[in-house]
């Protein structure tokens, strides 16, 4: 039952004339509709029951956000923070979250203000996040299958498709900076035959998106030449500072200029992607590249004109022997903040259950761990236009991307399923793998969680 | 700055002069003026004002009916290139510099003559001479920022204008005391008079906003002392419907954030002194439209451990329509309750006053924890009525205590506007008051201001209109409260950091800037400005 059904509004001749006589009706009795749950969902009761209600209860409140409804926010707020403590449960924590990237959303807009005072009365409001030593890095992918599923996957992929190559230049394009590179070439050296030179270019991001390294990249790749050299693998190691904002123009244009020089015989070009391409613009941003070498073929289509396909094509072109594909499978491009909301909570939780399985509470991992998750929250929810740059698209949307820019899938060979597979088994069993036509998906309780594809050019 | 050195003391026992003649005050007056125009923003003494609005005479002579001066040039200069140079608010120094400026103009002295700078370039090079003060404006030019682009009379009628104002604003002030002075001393010819002096002054001010609005509704307030017939402590003026005060309040509580603050604070408190119990009861002394509610149920019914069985008791006036308005908002709130899976039961009861509740009427049961809450009721208990020689408060605070309360919640405004004197409650009010519509003004929501506006207005009009048992607008300080609860064998319950974050945070992030939450001995205020405006207290019986 909804707060104002029963309504009933005075007449007006009740009113004295002491009362400023142009009020209406709606001034009258513009009482607030408190969010009413319906009763079928609240009796699933549980903590179950309880992610729905603080679902519910964070929907209304964007809602009153963005309609300006200044008086239910506050009490949405209100309630929000009294049952939703930082240290709470995984579902009172990730509640804690959006309520975080709620009230900077509030400050941001236009209507509210937010005073300088706020940052001393709620310390949690500043997210720190870490900068991690590359020791502290390492293990810390290891924890999880999130980012090792993905590596496993793509390691795979790459070794079939360089088999005979005598020199591998990788391209990695990764937002764990350069994480995969030892096992990939601790298989390069025990598994191929010969001893391929390989080359890694990387594209070194300045945008600040967690994790973050407290080393240079010219520091990393000496560290990886080193590593490499102990496998007897001989390492060329070399940055290209690149922004997603602009589809990463600076190192296409880089990898453009070598394809010219590229070996006309043995020289594999992979290129590998691991959860860096959903920070490039897409559609929903309408950003309008301002590129006046777009034909106007390209123009016709605003497919095309978006800079998340049109940096697929310019991989394209460059005739890579393989490009490995890995992401999140989520949809948080929707400009409506709602839908958004409703499709990150449905996605981030995951997260958040899974970190019980791996760290103890209140180590300091985990509050790094949850400050990364914070971060994307934080983004998704209070930042528009470029700002918000956490743009990701589902498995299926990537597909369609990657075919229409002339690419064709390459199925995961049963080795590669299998190797994935006890992989997964070193870590708790909510874990899961399964096939999607020619693509791997790690699950987590049933759930996709991330997707990994690997694709050669038609 | 702190609330202690800003507020007001009352003054018992001051000896006021009722004379006819327009005397100064005396120390004690002197000082609240002192703070009213402070508050204003001027510095200076009210001992002074004589002084500087004779000085302004003199100024409004040279300046306007003085032909005599060749060059209105520098002038405009000084005032449109040195702006700041002289700081207005030192309304003295300001006028004393101003008049030894344009004394220095006077023909024949040295300053006509090339010692002094150019202009900005922003007029003909023939210059002026003082036959075209009155010729039509040149040309503008079209660059620069406003001030050196004005033409000098265009300065000069705005400067007047402006100390013209400024002049009237602080006269209506000084005159509205004396009237409030006269009405004190029963002088009604004089206070007649004086009411059309300050309806005279009030055209001259901007009485959209700032100490013109105020002092319209003050004036207006007086003149309904002062000039109808009925006496003051017979009817309660401005008396409306029920209704239309649920409207009013509707409209404050969205207008500005005190009663916001007060339910969010209070229900912060509830909620923690309700941690593990399974039968909870809210007494509400006024429920109004119970908007303070709403955000407990949803929070009792999230909370870790499950909801607890709440009963909510809500206090309030009899409906005049034979509507039963309590049940109608307590059906709501059963309706809510049921949607989250809060057992939930209530019960209205109907009372024209508070001193008419009984505790009987509560059904209070032994094994729940009682919440006794109490927005801006509790000063209208501090009436003349006396029953079996023991007063009204005194009684109420009695059976609070006899419910044995896990927390009592209560929220007043911070201002003694229960003083003995007429005079003192109404400079006090004045003030207030002032301070409130300021804080309405920063709130950019004109829908709901103009309502709230009147919801205040009502509440001026009872405290200088009324008397006797129809004044019950009868605002005491905190400290007052926290003695007479003491008294009545309460302890304070302080207020936890978590109030006072909640109240910070939301209220930093929705209201204007200028509002400031205070906490001090476990209670918290909510002001404008450094000068708090509402002050909230969490009490428990205190161990026999």
């Amino acid at each position: 039952m909804q707060f104002t059904e029963t309504l009933q509004s005075p007449p007006l001749h009740q009113i004295s004339p002491f009362v400023v006589p142009s009020m209406n009706k709606n001034q009258i009795h513009r009482t607030r509709p408190w969010p009413g749950f319906p009763t079928s969902k609240s009796s699933l009761g549980g903590s179950f029951g309880d992610a729905n209600c603080m679902e519910q209860l964070l929907v209304h409140c964007a809602n009153a956000i963005e309609s300006n409804d200044a008086t239910l926010t506050q009490q949405i707020l209100w309630v929000l923070n009294n049952i939703a403590p930082p240290d709470g449960d995984s579902n009172q924590r990730l509640t804690c979250g959006f309520l975080r990237a709620l009230i900077a959303r509030a400050a941001n807009s236009g209507n509210c203000k937010l005073l300088s005072a706020m940052a001393n009365v709620n310390t949690n409001m500043g997210i720190d996040t870490h900068k991690f030593s590359i020791i502290e890095l390492a293990s810390f992918v290891d924890l999880t299958p999130w980012h090792r599923f993905g590596f496993t996957a793509a390691n795979t992929a790459i070794l079939e498709a360089v088999e005979g190559y005598s020199v591998i230049h990788i391209v990695d394009l990764s937002l764990t900076h350069c994480m995969q590179i030892p096992t990939l070439i601790d298989a390069i050296a025990t598994r191929l035959e010969g001893h391929p030179l390989v080359k890694l270019t990387v594209a070194c991001i300045t945008d600040g998106i967690p994790p973050m390294i407290d080393l240079s990249y010219e520091e990393l790749g000496s560290k990886l030449i080193n590593f490499a050299r102990s496998r007897n693998v001989v390492l060329e190691f070399r940055v290209i500072p690149s922004t997603s904002a602009d589809g990463f123009s600076s190192l296409f244009e880089q990898l453009r200029m070598q394809q010219i020089v590229r070996a006309d015989n043995g020289e594999a070009l992979v290129i590998n992607c691991h959860m860096m391409l959903h920070y490039i613009p897409e559609e929903t941003l309408s950003v309008v590249s301002s590129s006046t070498t777009l034909s106007s073929h390209q123009l016709e289509s605003s497919q095309n004109a978006s800079l998340r396909t049109m940096f697929l094509k310019r991989l394209r072109s460059l005739e890579p022997t393989v490009l490995v594909l890995v992401d999140e499978d989520a949809d948080l491009t929707s400009n409506n903040l709602v839908s958004r909301l409703r499709s990150a909570f449905n996605y981030l939780w995951i997260p958040y259950d899974t970190v019980d399985t791996f760290l103890p509470r209140g180590s300091k991992q985990r509050q790094w761990y949850e400050a990364d998750i914070c971060w994307k929250i934080e983004n998704v929810i209070a930042h528009e236009g470029l700002q918000r740059i956490e743009r990701l698209e589902p498995k299926n949307r990537w597909v369609q991307r990657m075919r229409s820019s002339s690419f064709k899938g390459v199925s995961f060979s049963e080795d590669a399923f299998s190797e994935v597979k006890s992989m997964l088994d070193e870590h708790a069993a909510g874990w899961g793998l399964k096939r999607e036509e020619e693509d791997l998906v790690l699950t987590w309780k049933g759930h996709n969680v991330v997707f990994a594809t690997a694709w050669v050019p038609t | 700055m702190g609330p202690e050195g800003s507020s007001i003391t009352s003054s018992s026992g001051s000896s006021s002069s009722c004379s006819a003649a327009a005397r100064a005050p005396d120390h004690h007056h002197h000082h609240q003026i002192d703070q009213l125009l402070a508050g204003a923003g001027y510095s200076v003494r009210s001992s002074q004002l004589h002084q500087v609005a004779h000085r302004l005479e003199c100024l409004e002579n040279v300046m306007v009916h003085n032909q005599n001066i060749p060059t209105h040039l520098p002038l405009q200069y000084h005032l449109a290139n040195d702006v700041v140079h002289y700081n207005p608010s030192d309304l003295s120094s300001w006028v004393d510099n101003l008049l030894s400026e344009l004394h220095q103009l006077q023909p024949g002295s040295s300053a006509s003559s090339s010692g002094l700078p150019p202009c900005a370039g922003n007029y003909e090079s023939t210059g002026w001479s003082p036959s075209e003060f009155h010729a039509p404006p040149p040309p503008r030019n079209g660059n620069g920022n406003e001030s050196e682009n004005q033409q000098p009379q265009e300065v000069l009628s705005h400067v007047l204008h402006l100390m013209d104002q400024e002049d009237s604003s602080i006269q209506l002030v000084h005159v509205l005391i004396s009237c409030a002075e006269s009405v004190q001393c029963g002088n009604l010819p004089l206070a007649g008079s004086l009411i059309a002096d300050l309806q005279a002054l009030l055209t001259r001010v901007n009485t959209a906003c700032g100490i013109g609005k105020v002092a319209g509704y003050f004036i207006d307030a007086l003149s309904r002392r002062i000039f109808t017939a009925v006496p003051p402590g017979a009817a309660s003026f401005m008396s409306c419907w029920a209704s239309e005060d649920e409207i009013l309040y509707h409209h404050f509580y969205e207008a500005a954030p005190y009663l916001k603050f007060a339910h969010f604070t209070a229900n912060q408190a509830i909620l923690e002194a309700f941690q593990g119990h399974d039968c909870v009861h809210v007494v509400d002394f006024n429920l109004m439209q119970g908007l303070q509610w709403p955000a407990l149920i949803q929070a009792l019914a999230l909370r870790p451990g499950g909801p607890p069985l709440l009963r909510l008791t809500g206090i309030g006036p009899p409906s005049p329509d034979g509507r039963d308005s309590l049940c109608v908002i307590g059906l709501r709130l059963a309706g809510l309750a049921r949607s989250v899976n809060v057992k939930f039961a209530f019960r209205g009861v109907a009372a024209s006053r508070l001193e008419d509740v009984k505790p009987w009427m509560l059904e209070a049961a032994p094994n729940e924890a009682v919440a006794v809450n109490s927005i801006l009721q509790l000063h209208k208990l501090l009436g003349p009525d006396q029953v079996h020689g023991s007063s009204s408060v005194e009684q109420v605070l009695a059976w609070i205590r006899g419910l044995n309360p896990k927390i009592v919640t209560i929220v007043e405004q911070e201002a003694s506007h229960n003083q003995a004197e007429f005079l003192d409650r109404f400079t006090e009010a004045l003030y207030y008051y002032s301070t409130m519509f300021d804080s309405l003004e920063a709130c950019s929501n004109r829908a709901d201001n103009v309502l709230a506006e009147i919801y205040m207005q009502k509440e001026i009009c009872n405290i200088v209109c009324c008397e006797d048992s129809a004044r019950v607008e009868r605002h005491e300080p905190l400290a007052k409260w926290k003695a007479r609860l003491k008294g009545a064998g309460f302890k304070p319950l302080y207020l936890g950091s978590n109030a006072f974050k909640q109240a910070s945070m939301l209220l930093t992030l929705f209201s204007a800037e200028g509002y400031c939450i205070e906490e001090s001995e476990g209670c918290l205020t909510l002001g404008w400005h450094s000068r708090p405006l509402i002050a909230a207290s969490a009490w428990q019986p205190a161990s026999d």
